[in-house]
């Protein structure tokens, strides 16, 4: 069975923990954590992953820029992003998905949702 | 000549009996004919009619084997939708208990979620000893977690007679002040040791004097301080289990997670020694 990877972009630990126990109940998803943009690009660089999970507020570098280096760069250009934005945050989420993202969740997120959306976009039941 | 031709005549003349014998004779020869052709005629009829017969006695031999078998298909056919009923009967069931179970995982899947989300929110408060750090965490499971937009966290004074802010989001500065505990809208809370939620109000239209839920926190059975949630976020339009166990944990454990931090950074951030735990007796 085919085995996927997962990279989650999110400052806050208490989110972080959150997205990894969600998707550790994915089967045969490895999951990975950034604590913002640049560690993001730092593991993205150095490991090809499936699926990225990417906050949108960030210090250093938000969810915005990280969604457009991805799209530059040639080993992730076709990698499905989920961002996470909360209700108000429209504009952002708007110039995320014109950025390239492939899907967002709004805040406060919810388990099922976040395992829905990863597997939808990894074509996994 | 004449007595020869007499004669002659006399004997070509055949006695009058003779001839009427011959003539009977005659007569029952053809009609011995006739007798014959007749019952020629009536063998022939009778083989017709034989051959007629056998066609027809044929015909509907075949015509009988023909209903036999569409009688056989007819038994069939019964029993196939009897087998069809069965099959259907059962996909139904399995359908059912398919739908079952489905229902079954999907409201675990729920209740792992929920209890990822209290394991979560317990492990990020407890898992530091700095106030600072510790509030943050508690902002985060009220902004995360609960979806509160605007909320105040509250420590009661020495004398118990105010309630002090000591962190909050979205409130404006005149809310910010220390209140008065026995008017304040956190009263009922505070003295019952019971979070006060108005389930019949959207909680996202919440004012500072109606609030949309308020959680005593406390340390034992002591209530220390209180969360006032003024309102949510706009999408989150009621409370749900999750959200009041939630408001459980954080009253159980936000404050003594505080104090402890608090009282780790007045010891100068030492650990107490061993002889602190040796006379518990447990």
């Amino acid at each position: 069975m085919a085995e996927y990877s997962c990279l989650i972009v999110e400052d806050s630990p208490m989110m972080r923990q959150l997205l990894v126990f969600a998707l550790s109940r994915v089967k045969n998803l490895r999951v990975t954590e950034a604590d913002d943009g640049v560690d993001g690009l730092r593991k993205l660089a150095s490991a090809r992953y499936d699926i990225i999970v990417t906050d949108i507020n960030m210090p250093i570098m938000d969810g915005l820029k990280l969604v457009k280096r991805v799209r530059s760069d040639p080993m992730h250009k076709d990698t499905p992003i989920v961002i996470i934005t909360t209700e108000g945050s429209q504009e952002d989420r708007q110039r995320a998905l014109q950025l390239g993202a492939n899907a967002y969740i709004t805040k406060p997120i919810q388990a099922p949702q976040v395992i829905a959306t990863v597997k939808e976009l990894l074509k996994i039941d | 000549m004449s007595h020869s031709g007499r004669s002659s005549s006399h004997s070509d003349s055949p006695p009058q009996d003779l001839k009427r014998e011959r003539d009977e004779l005659l007569q029952s020869l053809g009609r011995g004919t006739r007798l014959t052709e007749e019952f020629l005629a009536e063998v022939e009829e009778l083989r017709r009619r034989m051959a007629v017969l056998e066609n027809e006695n044929a015909r509907l031999r075949a015509t009988i084997q023909a209903d036999h078998a569409i009688r056989d298909l007819l038994d069939k056919i019964e029993s196939l939708e009897v087998e069809k009923r069965e099959l259907l009967s059962k996909f139904k069931q399995a359908e059912a208990d398919s739908s079952v179970v489905s229902s079954r995982i999907h409201e675990m899947e729920s209740e792992f979620a929920n209890l990822a989300n209290l394991f979560v929110a317990s492990n990020q408060m407890h898992s530091s000893l700095s106030p600072r750090t510790v509030t943050r965490r508690i902002k985060e499971v009220l902004a995360q977690l609960v979806g509160a937009e605007r909320y105040g966290i509250y420590l009661v004074s020495h004398d118990g007679a105010e309630l002090v802010p000591i962190a909050s989001e979205g409130l404006p500065a005149a809310e910010l002040a220390p209140q008065p505990l026995a008017s304040s809208v956190a009263r009922e809370a505070f003295d019952s040791g019971a979070a006060q939620v108005d389930e019949e109000r959207d909680p996202s239209t919440g004012t500072a004097q109606h609030p949309a839920a308020v959680i005593p926190l406390a340390i034992d059975d002591r209530t220390v301080g209180v969360i006032v949630i003024v309102s949510t976020l706009e999408q989150k339009r009621s409370f749900e289990t999750i959200d009041f166990q939630l408001f459980k944990l954080l009253g159980q454990h936000a404050a003594a997670a505080l104090v402890s931090a608090s009282y780790y950074v007045q010891a100068g951030r030492q650990l107490p020694g061993l002889e602190a735990f040796l006379d518990l007796s447990v």
